[in-house]
C-alpha cells in the first residue's frame, strides 16, 4: 500500500513538472514568425489600459506601444547627433523671409497601408481638424490655433501654412520629432465625419488602425502589441528606403527592472527602456551580447531634459536671489552624480542638454563667465547666507529671527532617480546648514502645486525643450508666462518676474524671432543667461541619464555612441531610423 | 425560508443598500480630498514624456469642462449617484475615450481566472492541512512538515513571486516570466492559446497559494482543536466510529463554517486583483487597473472598480447571512 502511494506521488510530481515542458513545445509551435526575425521591445508602463484606442488626438493616448515607432511615420526627424532635420514623409518645409508662411513638400508615392494615397488632403484635413476644435482639448489643437491662420492644399504633394505670427521653429517644434514624437497626420478617408474626441480608430474588421509605416498592427492587448511587416509599404516601392529586415516587432510590458534584466539575460528582450547601472552590469554578466550607448562609464545617453533645482521665486524666504545663489554654490554636482547616479551621468554647467547642436550656445555662456561650476564652493555659499542675516544655531542650522532656513524640495515619487538625487542634495544642504527636506509627490499633486506656485523648490526639468536651438528652453522662464500664486501658470512656474526677468525675456523674445541658425543667437544667449546666473531662478544640476541596453544576439547595428546614427530612444518616433538600420545577427 | 423572517430579510436588505450608499459616498469623497486632479495628472504624464506641454492651461480647462470637474462638488456628487443607479461609470479620464466598463471587462476575466483558481486551491489545501494537523491519525512527520511549509506565509507575495520567477522561469526556464500568454500569440479560444494561458498563470497562482494557504491552515487548525474537545467527539469515539468518518462528518463539517464565511468574503474581494503579483509577472488584471487609476487620480475608474468591489463583497456577506440557517440548523434569525 505504502509503495503504491509512493509511486502515485512520484507520478503526480513528474506529471506536474512535465506539463510546462510540454506546454513550451506547444507554444513554440504556435509562433508563425521565428524569433530570429522578431525584435522585442519593452514598453515602460505597468500595462496599456486601453489597447484598442488609437486616437492620439486625445492627449494621453499611448503611442509608444509601436504605433508611432512602426506605423505612424513622421513628416521629418530631427537628428540630435547632426543637429539636422532629416526628411521623411516630407521632403522640404520652407518658410518665407518673414517666417510666417511655411510650405510643406511631401514625398511622391506615399500610400496608407490600406492602399489609399497619402496626399496633401490628409495634411490639410488633420490641421483643419485641430483648427476647428473650439474646445482646444485635442492634442496640439491649442498650439495650431495659436500659430496657424489657415492651411491650404497647393497640389497633391504641396501644402501651405499661413501663420498668425512669424515662427522660425514651426517645423522643428511640431513636425520633426523634436522630443518623443511629432504631430501625426490622419487619413482623411477614415477620419472624416468621425467625432475626433471619441473615435478610437480601431476596428479589426476594417483593418484599423492604419498608418503609412512599414508595419501593420496584428494584435493588441494590455500587455503586448504585435506588428507585422507590410510587404506593400510605400517606402520600398517609391525608393525611399528598403523594407526593414525585422519581419515582426513586439512591444511588451516587461514590468519591473528585475523582469527586464531576466528577460534580456535570456535573450527574450532585445531593447529595454532605461535601467540602472547595477541592472546593466547584472545583464552583461549573464549576456555578453548586451550593449549600452557607451561601452564604459557613464554608459548612458543624455535624455533631452537636464535635471535642475527650481525655486518659487515668490516664496517669502527664497525670493532672495542671493540665497538661491548660495544653494547653487553649495551643491557639488560631481558628488550628486557619484552617489545618486553611480557615475552614470555628467554635470550640467548651463540649463542646456549637452548635444552637439547645443554646443555653440553652451560655449557662448561659458565664454561669458556665466556657466555654473560643477564643484561645490560651500564657504562662498555660506557667506552669502550669513550676509542675508542668518547665523548657525546650536544644531548647525542657519537661523534668522528665530526661524530656521528651511527648504522643502518637491520631487516626483515615481522614479528612483528623482528621489535619490533629491535626497543626496538634501544631505549636502543640511551639512552646509540649510534645513532642507525632500517632499516626494505623485504626478497630479506635483503638477497642481507647480502650476499654482504652491511649493518652495522643486527637483525637476521644467525648462526642457531645447535640443538644437536655445529659445525653447529659455522661453520657459519668460515673464509672459507669469501668473500670481494661486493662478494656473503653464510655464515660468517659479514666478520669476523681477526687472532682471523682464530684461531677460526681452532678449529671449528677440531671439525667438530670428531664423534658426542666425549668427547673432549665441551672443544673445550669453546676454540673457547673465540674468539667470545673477538671479538663479533655476540651478542646473546634472544631465539626464538613460541607460538603454540592447541585445545583439539576434539583431545588430543598434545605435551607440560609436555608431551614433540616431539617439537610442526606442520609445520615440525616430525608432523608424533604428528599424531601417537593424541587421540580422544570424542570417537564415 | 427556514430560520429567516420577512422582517429580518427586509432589514438585512436595507443594511445592504445602506452599506453600498455609504461606501459609494466614501469612494467618491476620498479621491476628491486628495490634492491634484485627473487632468493635471494627465498633463504631468505628457510633460514627463515630452518635456513641456504648450498651452496646458487651455487643455486642462477644456477637459475639466468636458468631464464636469468645474461643477460644484454637490452637483458632481448627485450626478455620480445618478450614474451609479444606472451602473454607468462613464469614461476613464486617463484613457479617454475608453469607457470604464471596457477597462473592467478587459481585466476582470483575467483576474477572476487567476484568483478564483488560486483562492480555491488555497482554501482547499489550507483547510485540508489545518484538519490533518489536528487529526490523531496523521503521521507525525507530516505534522512537523506542515508548519515548515507555512513559513512561506510570512513572505510578502511579491517576494514569493520573485523567488518563483527566478527559480522556475530564469534558472529552469519551465515557465514564462511575463504576460498572460506567449509573446506574438493571437488571443483566441483554441487549444494552444488556452494552454499558454495556463502556463503563464501557473507562477502567479503559485505565488498567491504559497503565501496564503497558511491563514486557512491556522484557522482550520484552531477550529478543529475546539471541535475535538466537544462532548460529541468523545461520544463518537466511545461508539467506535471510524476515524475517517469522524474526521469528515464530526470534525471538518463543524469546523468549516467560519472558514466558509471567510471564503465568501475573500471571493468578494477577488475582483480587486493582486497588484504586486500582477506587477511582478506583468499580468493583466484588475489590480493593475486599480493601481493605475489611483496613480492617475482617474476618478471614474477608481469609483467604478471600487463600487463593484463593494457590491460584490456586500452581496457575498448578504448571501452568507441568508443561507447560514440552511448550512447550520442551530442558527435562526428572528424566528420565534
Amino acid at each position: 500500500m505504502k509503495s503504491r502511494f509512493k509511486h502515485l506521488g512520484l507520478g503526480i510530481m513528474l506529471s506536474l513538472f512535465a506539463l510546462p515542458l510540454a506546454l513550451n513545445v506547444v507554444s513554440a509551435q504556435t509562433a508563425d514568425v521565428p524569433r530570429e526575425d522578431t525584435v522585442i521591445f519593452d514598453i515602460d508602463a505597468t500595462s496599456i489600459a486601453s489597447p484598442t484606442n488609437f486616437n492620439d488626438l486625445v492627449p494621453g493616448t499611448n503611442k509608444n506601444q509601436g504605433a508611432h515607432q512602426a506605423m505612424w511615420e513622421p513628416l521629418f526627424i530631427l537628428n540630435y547627433e547632426t543637429g539636422k532635420i532629416d526628411p521623411y514623409l516630407g521632403t522640404a518645409f520652407t518658410p518665407n523671409d518673414k517666417q510666417d508662411v511655411w510650405t510643406l513638400k511631401l514625398h511622391d508615392g506615399i500610400k496608407w497601408s490600406d492602399g489609399v494615397a497619402f496626399t496633401s488632403d490628409d495634411v490639410v484635413f488633420t490641421i483643419q481638424l485641430l483648427l476647428d476644435d473650439k474646445t482646444k482639448t485635442l492634442d496640439n489643437a491649442a498650439n495650431m490655433q495659436h500659430w496657424v491662420k489657415s492651411v491650404k492644399k497647393i497640389d497633391d504633394t504641396t501644402v501651405e501654412f499661413d501663420l498668425n505670427l512669424p515662427n522660425p521653429r514651426f517645423q522643428l517644434d511640431y513636425f520633426s520629432v523634436r522630443i518623443w514624437g511629432g504631430l501625426t497626420i490622419k487619413p482623411k478617408h477614415i477620419w472624416e465625419g468621425q467625432d475626433p474626441t471619441t473615435f478610437t480608430f480601431y476596428d479589426t474588421a476594417k483593418g484599423w488602425p492604419i498608418g503609412t509605416g512599414p508595419y501593420k498592427l496584428t494584435s493588441a492587448s494590455p500587455e503586448q502589441f504585435v506588428w507585422d511587416e507590410d510587404p506593400n509599404w510605400w517606402g520600398a516601392a517609391a525608393g525611399f528606403h528598403a523594407l526593414p529586415e525585422p519581419k515582426r516587432l513586439i512591444w511588451v510590458v516587461a514590468g519591473s527592472e528585475t523582469n527586464k534584466a531576466l528577460l534580456m539575460s535570456n535573450h527574450q528582450l532585445d531593447s529595454a527602456m532605461n535601467i540602472t547601472l547595477g541592472t546593466l552590469q547584472a545583464v552583461q554578466a549573464k549576456n555578453p551580447n548586451a550593449v549600452a550607448w557607451v561601452k564604459d562609464a557613464p554608459y548612458s545617453f543624455a535624455d533631452p531634459c537636464p535635471r535642475e533645482l527650481e525655486f518659487n521665486t515668490e516664496d517669502p524666504v527664497w525670493k532672495d536671489a542671493n540665497l538661491r545663489k548660495a544653494v547653487s554654490l553649495i551643491i557639488d554636482r560631481n558628488q550628486n552624480i557619484a552617489i545618486a547616479y553611480q557615475g552614470t551621468t555628467t554635470p550640467s554647467t548651463t540649463m542646456f542638454v549637452s548635444y552637439p547642436g547645443m554646443n555653440p550656445f553652451i560655449d557662448a555662456i561659458t565664454k561669458a563667465g556665466e556657466a555654473n561650476d560643477v564643484v561645490a564652493h560651500v564657504e562662498d555659499g555660506q557667506k552669502l547666507i550669513e550676509a542675508a542675516g542668518y547665523a548657525k544655531n546650536g544644531s548647525g542650522i542657519y537661523e534668522k529671527d528665530g526661524k530656521t532656513l528651511d527648504v522643502a524640495i518637491m520631487v516626483g515619487n515615481d522614479t528612483q532617480e528623482y528621489v535619490l538625487s533629491t535626497n543626496e542634495i538634501v544631505e549636502q544642504l543640511q551639512q552646509a546648514g540649510i534645513n532642507a527636506s525632500s517632499n516626494p509627490v505623485n504626478g497630479a499633486t506635483g503638477q497642481n502645486a507647480r502650476q499654482t506656485g504652491n511649493y518652495q523648490a522643486e527637483w525637476a526639468w521644467n525648462t526642457c525643450g531645447s535640443v538644437s536651438e536655445p529659445w525653447n528652453s529659455m522661453n520657459q522662464l519668460n515673464v509672459s508666462y507669469y501668473k500670481p500664486a494661486g493662478e494656473i501658470a503653464t510655464a515660468n512656474y517659479g514666478r520669476w518676474n523681477t526687472d532682471g526677468a523682464k530684461a531677460y525675456s526681452a532678449i529671449v523674445d528677440k531671439m525667438g524671432s530670428l531664423p534658426l541658425g542666425d549668427a547673432s543667437i549665441p551672443d544673445l544667449v550669453a546676454q540673457a543667461y547673465k540674468y539667470i546666473a545673477d538671479e538663479t531662478p533655476i540651478i542646473p544640476l546634472v544631465q539626464a541619464e538613460k541607460i538603454v541596453p540592447f541585445d545583439t544576439t539576434y539583431w545588430t547595428n543598434w545605435p551607440t555612441s560609436d555608431n551614433a546614427y540616431i539617439v537610442p530612444t526606442t520609445w520615440w518616433q525616430n525608432t523608424f531610423v533604428i528599424l531601417f538600420n537593424l541587421h540580422k545577427a544570424k542570417p537564415a | 425560508m427556514r430560520g429567516i423572517t420577512l422582517n429580518y430579510f427586509l432589514r438585512r436588505l436595507g443594511i445592504f443598500f445602506l452599506t453600498i450608499w455609504i461606501a459609494g459616498t466614501i469612494i467618491w469623497l476620498i479621491p476628491h480630498l486628495a490634492p491634484g486632479d485627473p487632468i493635471s495628472a494627465m498633463v504631468a504624464r505628457l510633460a514627463s514624456r515630452s518635456g513641456f506641454v504648450e498651452n496646458s492651461a487651455e487643455i486642462i480647462q477644456g477637459w475639466k469642462e468636458r468631464f464636469g470637474l468645474n461643477d460644484s462638488l454637490p452637483v458632481q456628487y448627485v450626478r455620480y449617484l445618478g450614474n451609479l443607479v444606472h451602473l454607468d461609470f462613464g469614461y476613464s479620464m486617463a484613457n479617454f475615450p475608453t469607457p470604464v466598463s471596457e477597462l473592467i471587462n478587459q481585466a476582470l476575466p483575467w483576474t477572476i481566472g487567476l484568483l478564483l483558481i488560486a483562492t480555491m486551491i488555497t482554501f482547499v489545501l489550507g483547510n485540508f492541512l489545518g484538519a490533518i494537523m489536528v487529526w490523531r491519525r496523521t503521521p507525525r512527520m507530516i505534522k512537523y512538515l506542515i508548519p515548515v511549509g507555512m513559513m512561506f506565509t510570512s513572505l510578502p507575495s511579491i517576494l514569493a513571486a520573485l523567488f518563483l520567477a527566478y527559480v522556475f522561469s530564469f534558472l529552469l526556464n519551465w515557465f514564462p516570466l511575463i504576460g498572460s500568454y506567449d509573446m506574438g500569440m493571437k488571443p483566441g479560444l483554441n487549444g494552444p492559446f488556452i494552454l499558454s494561458v495556463i502556463q503563464h498563470g501557473t507562477l502567479p497562482a503559485l505565488s498567491i497559494v504559497i503565501v496564503s494557504f497558511g491563514y486557512w491552515t491556522l484557522g482550520m487548525r484552531g477550529m478543529m482543536i475546539t471541535v475535538e474537545g466537544e462532548d460529541y467527539m468523545s461520544l463518537a469515539r466511545a461508539k467506535g466510529l471510524g476515524p475517517f468518518y469522524m474526521l469528515y462528518r464530526y470534525m471538518v463539517r463543524n469546523a468549516i463554517l467560519p472558514q466558509i464565511t471567510a471564503f465568501a468574503i475573500t471571493l468578494g474581494t477577488l475582483i480587486s486583483g493582486q497588484v504586486l503579483v500582477e506587477y511582478a509577472f506583468s499580468y493583466q488584471g484588475m489590480g493593475t487597473v486599480i493601481y493605475n487609476a489611483i496613480l492617475n487620480q482617474d476618478y471614474p475608474v477608481i469609483q467604478g472598480t471600487s463600487f463593484i468591489l463593494i457590491v460584490v463583497t456586500a452581496l457575498a456577506v448578504l448571501i452568507i447571512d441568508l443561507i447560514y440557517p440552511l448550512i447550520d440548523p442551530r442558527i435562526s434569525y428572528g424566528a420565534k
